[in-house]
């Protein structure tokens, strides 16, 4: 009867420990989803061209980046160097754009299409570059035979609350980990696509740990 | 003949407590080809534990001096072998041209990393877990980091 009690005992106690880490289990496996990572991806188009894929996760750079002594960086905060900035103050820039109302900041039309503006929260950079290269072949009939043209183009898309982030620091100075920070807090975001008939730049932050 | 088959359970249940316990960590595993004439060929593994043992035992000055010389890198190798961990299963690095190709993961807690070129193909791996072991007594003999 003894026995019989303790294997009770013991068979309940096993159910309990089972109970109470299935549910840490859980959380454990609910945590890791909602993990952002950071994705960069670097292709280049030319035959043996380069490939390059980094996946690192949000958390594991916030906590990084602070161990890392390295000029410019010390304590996740980048120290701007005014004098590599041919005189713009980058920070006061972007102090200027944050403080401001939604809009269209800056629009250049030319061989480099420029576009800065603010909307819904977001910052916005557009550049189109348009190269065309003419040949000079000709068909022996004066008739020019053979135009390439180029188009280049960049997006950054930043949240403004990464910008505020970003300028959280003190002067010349860029706050790296608060900015990872407001992005992790963020959701899944395409921060930099570059493209150009050579080479394709993505930059994105999203909950997966592999770049499909 | 009953205490002989008595010792030979102790033995056998002592045996596999002891290999249970020397591989519980992982294991590391380096894996070099040169292909050139005469390259070096270099293949071997141990069980993760004799490193993390293995620093230990070793005497401290030896310890002490590898923390000093590699006090700038340990915050960050502390960092990352902790964060490692919370993700066992990663593609961290892909770098690939025509000719090489590099691989950094992590699959089941161990970090492989993976270099193949045409000279050469190394693959490394070690449990994260292992690299947190390192950081940590490397630290412990490099009080200040």
């Amino acid at each position: 009867m003894n026995h019989s009690i303790r294997g009770l005992g013991l068979l309940a106690s096993v159910a309990l420990a089972v109970t109470l880490l299935l549910p840490v289990r859980d959380f454990a496996q609910s945590n890791s989803k909602t993990d952002q990572w950071i994705h960069v991806r670097v292709e280049s188009k030319e035959e043996g061209g380069e490939t390059v894929r980094v996946n690192v996760p949000v958390e594991m750079a916030v906590k990084v980046l602070p161990a890392i002594k390295h000029a410019p960086l010390h304590d996740g905060k980048v120290r701007i160097d005014c004098g590599h900035m041919d005189d713009v103050d980058l920070r006061t820039m972007l102090d200027a754009v944050r403080s401001s109302k939604d809009g269209e900041f800056v629009t250049v039309q030319g061989k480099e299409d420029v576009r800065i503006a603010k909307s819904a929260g977001y910052l916005y950079i557009h550049v189109t570059e348009n190269n065309h290269h003419a040949r000079a072949a000709n068909d022996g009939k004066g008739n020019e035979t053979h135009a390439r043209s180029a188009v280049s183009k960049v997006d950054v898309k930043v949240p403004m609350k990464v910008v505020d982030a970003l300028l959280s620091a003190g002067k010349d100075e860029l706050d790296i980990v608060a900015a990872l920070h407001a992005l992790s807090l963020h959701g899944d975001t395409e921060l930099v696509s570059v493209k150009d008939d050579d080479n394709t730049v993505r930059i994105w932050i999203d909950s997966k740990n592999v770049s499909d | 003949m009953l205490f002989i088959a008595k010792a030979a359970i102790g033995a056998g249940a002592t045996l596999a407590l002891v290999g249970a316990w020397v591989f519980h960590e992982g294991i590391i595993r380096v894996d070099v080809d040169e292909a050139r004439s005469g390259g070096s060929h270099v293949h071997f593994w141990v069980p993760a534990t004799t490193v993390s043992t293995g620093l230990r035992l070793a005497p401290r000055r030896y310890v002490r001096q590898a923390a000093d010389k590699s006090r700038d890198y340990l915050p960050v190798l502390r960092e990352i072998s902790k964060g490692l961990q919370k993700y066992p299963n990663a593609e961290l690095l892909d770098v690939r041209d025509a000719s090489n190709h590099v691989h950094v993961s992590v699959k089941g807690g161990q970090l492989y990393l993976d270099a193949v070129s045409d000279d050469e193909n190394i693959h490394i791996s070690c449990p994260t877990v292992t690299l947190e072991h390192v950081a940590d007594r490397l630290e412990d003999a490099a009080p200040g980091v």
